[in-house]
């Protein structure tokens, strides 16, 4: 099992430094605008139209946050969307599974090590990730006010991690308990589109606001007081509970998944266990 | 060989939905011999291999291997087991060393490197290129390699010679009987009926789902369909041998051949008014057999 775990990491090398980086330099372009922009978002009189998508522009910080605290995230949930769903079910669609499930693993062994190797994965990107714009933050402050230090900057960043479990984690119950990848996928896309606007569009409107706690994104604090407070324990412990949750009935759906075949899961044979 | 039953399906039977793929599947392979597993296209071959292994799960029924449970002892079975599927299909990014050793590191015991090397020149592989970069048949190789490699007791392997070379087919054939030699045991599906004459103990044959046959590979070509040539002293009238199992095939003057599936006897009775001068058996390969089988004027090879 610890094999196959190693093998899915070292398989996703070049990903972790393609969207690490990749994520730094998402972050170097925001970070690096912010005080000129701000100077320029200063004038507005009308944010409301923002605040639709979860920007507060009202402090600089407030910007940093709004931007990157939320973009490097949905960045990052979409890699998770594309590798979660294409891991069990789409290589069952390759048809690269077949040989691994005939391997003396149990199916939970092969579905644990997938999905801790991915999680992995997103915690090697989130740190280089996290370290880039840490430093990039750094070296923009010398000569701005900015009122963040690049520790809790780094910390804001790192703790969007318990969000990408969640994200992955439903990504594998999807991909375990639907008949292909595809499917798995689209419904794991709008499950997060869906997540995002939830959040955002809840916080706008009183009425609606009972059913932002079914947004994952409800769990991440994106304002600027996270530079100050860092992350909320209860946030991190609900996220990942949430993954926990997820995690079990995948391997439940997976457990009964008829390899090669797919098919809805009242289509398939019966446990005699 | 020994008795020990390596192999045992009871009623297995899985479905797709409404589909069927297998029904009522009972089967027995024992220790030491090569099963043969025959049938066309969609017959139920690679489901039943599947089921065997816990790769799809049965609707009905179960199989045990070793004499444990399929779906309960899976990893026991599957650390005894090595299996070729038919419908091979490889990361392509992967090198052939690199995806050998990864399928080596998930079993039970260490890889025997220098058998592995033996392998390769055997099926002269070069493992050092991504997969990509391979042929069909050079994939081929790769699986047949990662599915011997593991000096398992139980080697599953479904249609191993497909894209194959004539060299590399009488390769692998000669590592199956190898593996037989060693006491281990095989379980084979293909279309190629030669190379299942070539290596088979026993031979199942599935139709629609169902096992309509089990037999010895000998005694199915010399039980069951006889090619007889009879040189009789007058010619005998071509209605003279409308006879159930028995059909005339060709005819030279006196000389006429005959497929025989069943009553001997009566063919006999039917000639002798004739004269008959001369009676020579002719070989029936085990194609002609399963071709007999699967032939639209008998359904399920009831009359062979």
């Amino acid at each position: 099992m610890f094999n196959l775990f190693k093998h899915e990491i070292r398989s996703r090398w070049r990903a972790i430094l393609g969207w690490g980086f990749g994520l730094i330099l998402f972050g170097a372009i925001y970070i690096s605008i912010a005080p000129g922009l701000f100077e320029h978002i200063k004038i507005l009189k009308d944010l409301s139209i923002y605040e639709l998508v979860g920007m507060q522009l009202g402090s600089i910080e407030g910007y940093m946050a709004s931007v990157v605290l939320v973009y490097v995230p949905i960045l990052l949930g979409i890699y998770c969307i594309i590798v979660s769903t294409s891991t069990l079910v789409g290589e069952e669609d390759n048809g690269t599974l077949e040989l691994i499930v005939a391997m003396p693993l149990s199916r939970w062994q092969i579905l644990t090590a997938k999905a801790m190797a991915l999680c992995v994965v997103a915690l090697f990107i989130m740190i280089i990730a996290s370290i880039g714009n840490a430093f990039i933050l750094a070296v923009i402050k010398i000569n701005n006010p900015i009122n963040v230090t690049p520790f809790g900057f780094f910390t804001a960043l790192i703790s969007s991690l318990p969000l990408a479990f969640g994200f992955i984690m439903t990504g594998f119950f999807l991909g375990a308990i639907l008949p292909n990848r595809r499917l798995s996928a689209t419904v794991m896309t709008i499950f997060f589109i869906a997540s995002f606007f939830v959040e955002n569009i809840a916080g706008m409107v009183k009425s609606l606001e009972p059913i932002r706690y079914f947004s994952l994104f409800n769990y991440y604090n994106t304002t600027e007081t996270i530079f100050t407070e860092g992350p909320q324990l209860s946030d991190i412990v609900i996220l990942l509970g949430i993954a926990a949750v997820f995690f079990i009935l995948a391997l439940i759906s997976f457990k009964r998944r008829n390899i090669t075949v797919g098919a809805w899961p009242w289509q398939r044979g019966k446990i005699t266990d | 060989m020994s008795s020990e039953i390596v192999i045992q399906t009871n009623d297995l039977s899985v479905y797709y939905g409404a589909h069927r793929g297998i029904k009522d599947l009972n089967l027995s392979v024992q220790k030491g011999e090569v099963f043969g597993f025959l049938g066309p296209n969609g017959a139920g071959k690679t489901t039943t291999l599947r089921a065997i292994l816990d790769i799809i799960h049965p609707t009905q029924g179960s199989a045990t291997l070793f004499g444990l449970d399929s779906q309960k002892d899976g990893v026991a079975i599957r650390e005894r087991t090595s299996y070729l599927p038919g419908e091979l299909s490889l990361d392509p990014s992967m090198k052939a060393n690199y995806f050998l050793d990864l399928l080596g590191s998930l079993q039970k015991n260490k890889l025997d490197e220098s058998y592995l090397e033996q392998l390769l020149e055997r099926v002269d592989l070069d493992p050092s290129r991504k997969i990509k970069e391979y042929s069909h048949g050079n994939k081929q190789k790769i699986g047949v390699v990662a599915a011997f490699m593991g000096k398992k007791d139980l080697i599953i392997l479904d249609e191993p010679t497909i894209g194959l070379d004539p060299l590399v087919q009488q390769t692998v054939l000669e590592l199956i009987q190898e593996v037989k030699k060693k006491g281990r045991t095989v379980f084979i599906s293909s279309h190629n009926i030669k190379e299942v004459q070539t290596v088979c103990d026993r031979v199942g044959i599935i139709q629609n789902g169902e096992l309509i046959k089990t037999e010895k590979v000998e005694a199915l070509i010399n039980q069951q369909l006889k090619r007889l040539e009879i040189n009789f002293r007058k010619e005998p009238p071509h209605d003279a041998f409308t006879i159930e199992g028995v059909k005339e095939i060709s005819r030279d003057g006196n000389l006429v051949m005959f497929e025989v599936s069943q009553d001997l006897d009566g063919l006999m009775e039917n000639a002798v008014p004739y004269g008959i001068m001369d009676i020579e058996t002719k070989t029936v390969s085990l194609e002609e057999i399963f071709l007999a089988f699967y032939s639209p004027q008998n359904k399920g090879g009831q009359n062979v």
